[in-house]
């Protein structure tokens, strides 16, 4: 196969795989099409992650490396925070409090892995340098982490009742990662220089203004199109209004529900 | 509320900027870049969500019409740009090149802020469960 059609079929055929999969996966009403949607995204999100090997001539391959490289520490803090929450005041289905132990240490396991790959010398490397994904994803990831904490914290406030233990809890969040991104722009780690942090920090929230306003306008397009689309839309047929006889009938079969029976406690 | 998130957002980028004492060469760019591909990948991935929407609408056309014409002027309009010389151009040698750059880098830009959003909701949502159980209080009247 030449190596452009490999890069079709193991790369972009399988991101494909992966959007439209999860799509049908979530949104489906059909319980055959919402497992095959699952099916296709876990085969694409294969295929991506496999491509370090399918496709080591390809620089694309590096964002399969980064997606391998984030499997453990995201299996982790997703199942950790499962069993953190279920193991809590859920009305059925209710995990045991060792299973809540089992979460809080899968999740810190999670945070130390991520912190260790920018801290320590688990850094993902590819080919023999540090990979270019992982440098943009690392300081996303913070900056998301400081928006959506403060977000959280300010809609907590805003729409809670004795809520200050998670408002605090946000702002405990908030806080950690401005400071893990300003300690990131001051200190060197073993593997990227402080300079370069602070660059990819900026370049990231540049990535991701980008994205939220594009997408903003994509909604704003999308709700345009539905709302002329409907608006074209003939109006429904209206029932004639009910007749003397028909009121009649409603009138006594209502008059037999609500008299004539046993009085209620 | 807006202003409590942008607020800790523009500090921390002002204070990593003080402290690394670098210039950001290539924002604008970069930011250009992630607005027509996040554009064109979203209104893709609504035009997708319009496939369940005709489930309940008789299958029309002309939304699908609409956002694949949303798409097509996301396209349009990432080629054009890139076209223009160095006005959008990175490290990439093509036009081509420097598009499917730009869509790998939207998807890690993703799967950073997915993670983000699975930290911050799963620690909020664990507190929320923990905390003391507590009932709801009806006033009769």
């Amino acid at each position: 196969m030449e190596e452009a059609t490999q890069a079709f079929v193991f790369f972009w055929l399988a991101g494909l795989f992966v959007l439209s999969g999860a799509m049908l996966g979530l949104f489906s009403k059909v319980a055959m099409q919402r497992k095959a949607g699952l099916v296709m995204a876990a085969a694409g999100l294969l295929s991506l992650m496999a491509t370090p090997w399918t496709l080591s001539f390809s620089p694309s391959s590096a964002f399969g490396h980064l997606l391998g490289s984030l499997a453990g520490p995201g299996v982790l803090l997703g199942v950790g925070f499962y069993l953190i929450t279920f193991s809590g005041h859920v009305p059925v289905g209710q995990l045991s409090p060792a299973d809540r132990k089992t979460g809080v240490v899968m999740v810190l396991a999670g945070v130390l892995w991520l912190e260790a790959m920018h801290w320590w010398v688990l850094t993902p490397t590819y080919p023999g340098e540090v990979n270019r994904y992982w440098l943009i994803f690392w300081p996303t990831m913070l900056l998301g982490v400081l928006a959506c904490g403060a977000g959280a914290a300010a809609l907590v406030g805003l729409v809670g009742e004795d809520r200050q233990q998670e408002q605090r809890l946000m702002l405990l969040i908030t806080v950690f990662s401005g400071l893990l991104l300003l300690l990131g722009a001051a200190l060197d780690g073993p593997n990227v220089a402080h300079e370069q942090f602070a660059n990819e920090v900026i370049l990231a929230a540049a990535d991701l203004f980008g994205a939220v306003v594009g997408a903003a306008i994509a909604v704003l397009v999308f709700a345009l199109v539905l709302a002329v689309y409907e608006s074209q839309q003939p109006a429904p047929n209206r029932l004639a209004p009910p007749t003397t006889e028909q009121l009649a009938q409603a009138s006594k079969v209502i008059a037999s529900n609500i008299t004539g029976g046993e009085e209620s406690e | 509320m807006g202003v409590k998130v942008i607020l800790p957002f523009v500090a921390v980028l002002l204070a990593v900027t003080y402290l690394s004492g670098s210039t950001p060469e290539g924002a604008l760019v970069r930011f250009a870049n992630a607005l027509l591909t996040s554009f064109t990948l979203f209104s893709f991935i609504l035009l997708l969500t319009l496939f369940v929407y005709g489930d309940a609408r008789k299958r029309p056309v002309a939304p699908l019409f609409g956002m694949a014409l949303s798409v097509g002027l996301g396209a349009a309009l990432t080629v054009f740009f890139l076209s223009q010389g160095e006005l959008l151009m990175e490290d990439n040698g093509s036009v081509r090149a420097q598009a499917l750059s730009n869509i790998i880098r939207f998807g890690t830009t993703a799967v950073g802020f997915g993670l983000a959003v699975m930290v911050v909701g799963g620690t909020l949502f664990a507190s929320l469960m923990s905390g003391p159980r507590r009932t709801i209080h009806v006033e009769e009247e």
